[in-house]
């Protein structure tokens, strides 16, 4: 009987639950679903994670290679993110080039990795107007049940804090690039932001962390990414008009949980150390 | 012949007896620009100049179709190229913006299109872009449930405030925020930020934004007012 | 070339850093223990799970060691194209290695041996799948490697046929496969990405043997429903390690069986 009164009036089947304020999956209304993270997964890759946010999962591996710098940036490398959300990971995604949704997710990711500065620019370029590296990052969806841009960041930021790039040597009077694969060197990266992202449920009532039918219900949405105590982005497209006691709220939210998540990073790192 | 109005801020601002110093630059509207479209109009903001059209409601493609309610579409050109990812995530939140503020119930089963071309951008292109929007709609005379109307507040390293900044001042400041709020009870429906900022700077910028807001919607006002006198 | 306006684009180009570096080749000519300390004919591990994509209608994840794959299958739903119509079913498979599965980055459009893999794949299924039980519909299948180090085929398959089966598509019989790569006398049972790399592009004339051969098998009615060969193979050779292959997928078919009764355990478990 639930099963049908759900597919008939989503709408009503969720307001029953946030009655008694708690979720359809057993959540309260603030709270995240499971978060794993799997630091380091893919071995072809110069940095890789994979990140579960429930059932939502999310791949990030990032490929190394050596390109000439811009000439008007002949000190800087290059950070390319990209995100695919493949016919793999949804029903109502389609083959073939990247939909909207995709693109504004890569902006998104390029957006953060700019205004975050936790890459320094300068730190890729290997000889100056000569060689630099480029970081090609994707970022593959495997699993789309809602708040991807959540799992992105997280996976994003593991990625980033796993690679190492071999060492690079060009040859002063030859120009000859050589590689010497056996020293690595960790890529720094100088901080964690954290993204937390909420829905707006029938105009008024907060959920953080949503699935995929959730988000389908939402009338407005809103993604926050802190970093320590100071905030990278507050991106609300539109949507119910919040109060400022709402938007504080949430911003309350979102610098509690970049603490929580920036320790799993950590923690999770350290493991893999050992 | 093309019915169209030219509004300044600075004559406003001249009527209402307060002094030249308006905090926002001065804006221009042009209302009615185009003859083709349901609405249309140029809106500069200092040099920063867009032009929106607006059609609608005209029939909806099949595979966009929502029988309960109208489908927004907004279309961003920018200035030079093709749409590139950037301008995608403009569209979006300029889409989803517009999505709360139009009564799409009203007409389902059918689309409203805006379509924004960027002339100019020097500087809080963003604001340009959403007020000149909510300018076309009101001129196409779509229902919605409130007015829009986008301020762009920079943040300088010393910690000054500069309300819709140049091009320059952006380039300058350590973040820039784009604050919109509703005509109703002016909360905030949309923020995009680019930039790091702390807490306090985002209250700080959004009450001088939302203060700013107030003197968009009087713009609003005397835009429509004149265009309606000129049409009588 | 014009450049991709939905994606974000570095540089013109780029390459691997790799390409500088002094190349470790694998001599195979007097190789007495494989680099991963396998022997010549053992397989390597084989771990699946199903239930893997929550949006899906069935998924599976298959990893051989370092060989990483995952597979989603979503219908029967409604052919959209009325030109399509037929009252057969219909499966259409989709191939992708990620970016980063590679040594060399791969690009994000499917490329001519994608292409090529995706239709293998389709070809080595179809035999299976009870088509003529989904008139007017298509069956969707979607293979993503993660990782790619050998057997990309067969770990394909494997995966494939496993993720139909928990969807519930009716079928006639699981699809297992395997492959050997050969090079002169010496036969690598699962090759590894550098065993292959090894032995297509060996310069030296090995009397005409130098290959791969893949064999996709239907266990239950002992019929072989595909066979892919690269290289050069002599008649012999290539009828001694097709069997070779055959047994080794009967040796895999328990693991693929296991697997799926666990998944219609769990989801028994689920019901109650």
């Amino acid at each position: 009987m639930a099963e049908q009164f759900k597919m008939a009036q989503p709408k009503e089947y969720f307001k029953k639950f946030l009655e008694n304020d708690i979720r359809p999956d057993d959540r309260e209304l603030g709270e995240f679903r499971p978060t794993i993270l799997n630091i380091g997964c893919v071995s072809t890759a110069e940095g890789s994670a994979l990140v579960k946010l429930g059932n939502t999962t999310i791949m990030c591996g990032i490929k190394a290679e050596v390109a000439t710098p811009d000439a008007d940036r002949p000190k800087e490398g290059f950070v390319v993110p990209n995100v695919e959300l493949s016919p793999l990971c949804s029903p109502s995604f389609r083959p073939g080039p990247p939909g909207e949704q995709a693109q504004v997710l890569s902006q998104n990711m390029a957006d953060l990795l700019r205004t975050s500065e936790c890459i320094n620019l300068e730190d890729l370029n290997i000889c100056p107007g000569k060689l630099s590296w480029v970081l090609h990052i994707d970022l593959v969806c495997l699993d789309y049940d809602g708040n991807v841009m959540d799992a992105c960041t997280l996976a994003l930021v593991s990625a980033l804090k796993n690679t190492s790039l071999p060492s690079v040597t060009v040859d002063e009077e030859t120009g000859d690039i050589k590689t010497d694969p056996t020293t690595l060197r960790p890529l720094s990266v100088s901080c964690c932001p954290v993204s937390t992202s909420f829905i707006v449920f029938d105009h008024n009532i907060l959920l953080v962390d949503p699935t995929h039918e959730e988000e389908k219900l939402a009338t407005g949405a809103i993604t926050i990414i802190a970093e320590g105590g100071n905030l990278v982005s507050i991106y609300k497209p539109g949507g119910t008009p919040l109060t400022d006691e709402q938007m504080e709220d949430c911003i309350d939210r979102a610098l509690k949980r970049s603490k929580e998540a920036s320790q799993l990073i950590g923690e999770t790192l350290c493991s893999i150390d050992r | 012949m093309a019915s169209f109005t030219v509004v300044k801020t600075e004559d406003l601002a001249a009527e209402q007896g307060k002094g030249p110093a308006c905090v926002l630059r001065g804006q221009t509207s042009d209302l009615g620009c185009l003859t083709r479209q349901d609405g249309s109009v140029s809106l500069s903001q200092g040099d920063t100049t867009s032009i929106a059209v607006v059609y609608g409601p005209a029939e909806v493609r099949i595979n966009k179709e929502q029988i309960d309610q109208a489908t927004v579409e907004v279309v961003y050109r920018p200035k030079v190229g093709l749409p590139r990812p950037e301008h995608r995530k403009q569209e979006r939140v300029i889409r989803n913006t517009f999505e709360a503020a139009i009564a799409a119930s009203l007409h389902p089963r059918s689309a409203i299109s805006i379509i924004i071309q960027e002339t100019e951008d020097m500087g809080s292109n963003f604001s340009c872009c959403i007020n000149s929007s909510c300018l076309a709609l009101l001129d196409a005379a779509v229902s919605m449930n409130f007015m829009v109307a986008a301020v762009t507040v920079a943040l300088k390293e010393c910690g000054e405030m500069v309300l819709d900044p140049t091009k320059r001042d952006e380039t300058e400041a350590k973040s820039v925020l784009s604050y919109v709020f509703d005509s109703v009870n002016l909360q905030v429906l949309t923020v995009v930020s680019c930039g790091k900022f702390s807490r306090a700077e985002y209250r700080n910028g959004l009450v001088l934004a939302r203060e700013a807001a107030k003197s968009v919607f009087q713009f609003y006002r005397e835009s429509m007012s004149k265009k309606l006198l000129m049409s009588q | 070339m014009p450049t991709d306006t939905r994606r974000l684009t570095g540089p013109e180009s780029s390459q691997s850093p790799y390409n500088f570096a002094p190349c470790s080749k694998l001599n195979l000519s007097n190789l007495e223990k494989r680099p991963d300390g396998r022997s010549f004919e053992q397989l390597r591990p084989l771990f699946l799970r199903t239930d893997v994509v929550s949006q899906a209608r069935g998924s599976s994840y298959i990893e051989m060691n370092e060989t990483k794959a995952i597979c989603a299958v979503y219908g029967p739903r409604e052919v959209l194209k009325r030109e399509d119509f037929s009252l057969k079913g219909q499966l259409t498979c989709d191939f992708k290695f990620t970016t980063f599965s590679c040594r060399q980055r791969r690009q994000h459009q499917q490329d001519s041996q994608e292409k090529d893999l995706s239709v293998q794949v389709l070809e080595a299924l179809e035999p299976a799948v009870c088509l003529h039980k989904y008139p007017k519909s298509q069956i969707n299948i979607f293979i993503t490697v993660l990782q790619h180090d050998g057997c990309a085929l067969s770990a394909a398959i494997m995966c494939a046929s496993l993720a139909l089966a928990s969807a519930g598509i009716e079928m006639y019989d699981l699809v297992v496969a395997s492959s050997i790569a050969i090079c002169g006398s010496l036969t690598l049972v699962d090759p590894t990405a550098q065993e292959e790399e090894a032995i297509l592009k060996s310069t030296v004339k090995l009397d005409a043997n130098a290959g791969a051969v893949t064999v996709a098998f239907l266990p239950s009615l002992s019929q072989v429903s595909a066979i892919s060969s690269d290289g050069e193979l002599s008649f012999e050779t290539l009828n001694k390690n097709m069997q070779a292959c055959v047994a080794n997928c009967q040796r895999l078919y328990p693991v693929l069986e296991r697997t799926l009764i666990k998944h219609q355990q769990e989801l028994e478990a689920a019901k109650t």
